[in-house]
């Protein structure tokens, strides 16, 4: 699978004028959302491509993700809470007293939250308990769920790899291993891994120093998409009303592009992909 | 051979090549009488078993499948050289095997044929965790561990065999990435595996293995004998280009002054040829047997060089 089976054309720009860019999220319409973090924004960009403040004072939000109830969750890390807006813009406390990067959400409301300066991830179950599930990765950043949610991927921005998880009915992780190998920049011994993103086929998206990699369901580079300014490529989402539009944020912007793959939206029902064959 | 002798020759070689009848397809490989069963000679015991690795495993939850093929002529009072095959195994081997050790060009060897592992999905709308990859084409030492730390114990308990521990004795092959695995295994581990069978090896930008073809020109060389098969056939893809790879790897082999041999063909990323030619591998590999295999047995002038000039001896 090369770059040009994955998108077409070029970059273009979404919206501009931020201070660091993050936490791109994508409702059932299809619409995008992100956070500015140093300004503690959400930004809402709605179909026709207008892009509005969606929340203000957020915490210096950060990873967001819609949840299987409509509801817009965000790490809300300077208050050390994990939050959901309502479609208002009125936010609850989901959980609190823990540190946070990004997270995902499972259709039957399973929530895993990175915590990269504490070295773990946590799980935040339906009740709002929350609990560690994972120690030891250098910086646990970008996270992630297989399309068939089975899986969970967690990715280390100072090393090589992404590290896959099998998901217990409990929640817990089992059968933690290195799985998806990441090109690394000459002179740099971390991959810069951030955010994470699947495609319905089994495709990992990986934003990295190096660009965006992508990989086959086997965890191998198969190709790698240019950053679309130098600076810091912090996330990656599939939107739009067919899930067929791919946006990151790089820095200050937010860019999109047309994709010849589709996403998934983790709130829908779980999507078996082709079993890889090599 | 001067000039003129030189040009007669090719003369000689085009003509020749211009009247030679088309004999053969491209990647049309037959099999021959060591790959079939023939009259008179014992059958080895084929037993099939199955293994999940534990947590503390370098493939956490893996589950595998595994065959392995015991020769009647198995001396059980010692311990066993064998080969270790991925991929569930190939070529033939079991009745390869049966020949070779019957006409003694073999020792008698237990073939360990096993598959990669999986994490089984625990319902059916999802996939298993499919390790193939991450223990083929993945570099260092961590497939080779897990033979010889879990692997080999599990089964020498379980099917009451004991396998050598001794270099000459350890044999590994595979195909595609499969080969690449047998590969690094050695390359990891050379005390315990000194003979490799690669066929249409991955030696490719999946997980790093194109920077084989690098290290081995400047790596000290390593005590183990390979040979490769490949074709003009194979693959060409985003990882690279296996029929380029398979000769940069024999180039540097080489150069490195390592025993190589390679049968290159114009066949496709399969095993066809692999299958045809594994028995004429198989005595290659096991020739002069139990004489040690040394490193650097060639002396390559330029392996002497680099870095062989800095130092001399052993550690």
């Amino acid at each position: 699978m090369q770059t040009t089976s994955i998108v077409d054309g070029e970059w273009e720009v979404v919206s501009s004028g931020h201070k660091f860019t993050e936490g791109p999220a994508v409702n059932a319409k299809g619409e995008l959302f992100f956070t500015d973090i140093p300004n503690s924004r959400i930004h809402k960009v709605n179909l026709d491509g207008k892009v509005s403040i969606f929340a203000e004072d957020t915490g210096n939000a950060n990873g967001l993700k819609f949840g299987p109830d409509g509801r817009l969750y965000a790490c809300a890390n300077g208050k050390k809470q994990i939050v959901a807006y309502d479609e208002s813009g009125k936010a609850s406390v989901v959980a609190e007293g823990l540190e946070s990067n990004d997270l995902t959400i499972t259709q039957d409301g399973k929530i895993y939250v990175t915590d990269p300066n504490n070295k773990q991830v946590w799980f935040i179950a339906k009740d709002g308990s929350k609990k560690v599930v994972d120690k030891g990765l250098n910086f646990p950043n970008g996270v992630c769920l297989s399309p068939d949610q089975s899986l969970l991927y967690v990715c280390d921005t100072r090393g090589q790899f992404v590290f896959s998880y099998q998901i217990a009915p409990d929640g817990t992780l089992a059968y933690k291993q290195r799985y998806h190998h990441l090109h690394l920049v000459d002179g740099s011994m971390q991959s810069g891994a951030d955010g994470m993103e699947v495609d319905t086929e089994g495709r990992l998206y990986v934003t990295t120093e190096m660009g965006l990699q992508f990989c086959d369901q086997a965890g191998r580079v198969n190709g790698i998409l240019a950053k679309p300014q130098s600076a810091w490529l912090s996330n990656v989402a599939f939107g739009g009303p067919d899930l067929k539009t791919l946006y990151v944020t790089c820095g200050d912007k937010v860019y999109k592009r047309a994709a010849k793959v589709k996403g998934v939206l983790t709130f829908n029902a779980p999507i078996k992909p082709q079993a890889p064959r090599l | 051979m001067n000039l003129a002798a030189c040009s007669r020759v090719a003369v000689f070689l085009c003509t020749a090549l211009l009247l030679a009848p088309s004999v053969r397809a491209a990647d049309d490989y037959v099999p021959g009488p060591d790959s079939k069963p023939q009259e008179g000679v014992p059958k080895g015991e084929v037993i099939k078993g199955s293994y999940t690795s534990g947590e503390k495993s370098v493939f956490p939850g893996g589950y595998r499948d595994y065959t392995l093929y015991i020769p009647q002529q198995l001396d059980r009072s010692k311990a066993a050289p064998f080969m270790v095959l991925q991929d569930n195994g190939g070529y033939s081997a079991p009745v390869a095997f049966d020949n070779l050790i019957h006409k003694k060009e073999i020792p008698a060897l237990i073939g360990i044929f096993i598959g990669h592992s999986r994490v089984k999905a625990l319902n059916t709308n999802a996939l298993d965790r499919f390790n193939r990859s991450y223990e083929y084409d993945g570099l260092g030492g961590e497939y080779a561990r897990f033979l010889i730390d879990e692997f080999f114990p599990m089964i020498e308990a379980k099917h009451g065999i004991k396998l050598s521990t001794n270099a000459v004795d350890g044999s590994i092959g595979g195909a595609s990435s499969g080969a690449i695995c047998a590969f690094t295994a050695a390359w990891e581990r050379p005390d315990r595996f000194s003979r490799v069978f690669s066929s249409i090896g991955t030696y490719v930008g999946l997980r790093g293995g194109d920077e084989y073809r690098v290290l081995l020109r400047k790596m000290e060389p390593k005590p183990f004998r390979i040979f490769l098969q490949d074709g003009s056939g194979d693959l060409n893809i985003y990882g690279g280009d296996w029929w380029m790879a398979n000769q940069e790897m024999q180039r540097a082999l080489e150069w490195a002054g390592y025993d190589v041999k390679h049968v290159w063909g114009d066949g496709a990323h399969n095993g066809k040829h692999a299958t045809a030619v594994f028995p004429d591998a198989l005595r290659w590999l096991w020739r002069d047997y139990p004489a040690p295999i040394k490193a650097n047995p060639t002396a390559s002038r330029r392996c002497r060089r680099l870095p062989l000039s800095m130092v001399s001896g052993r550690w």
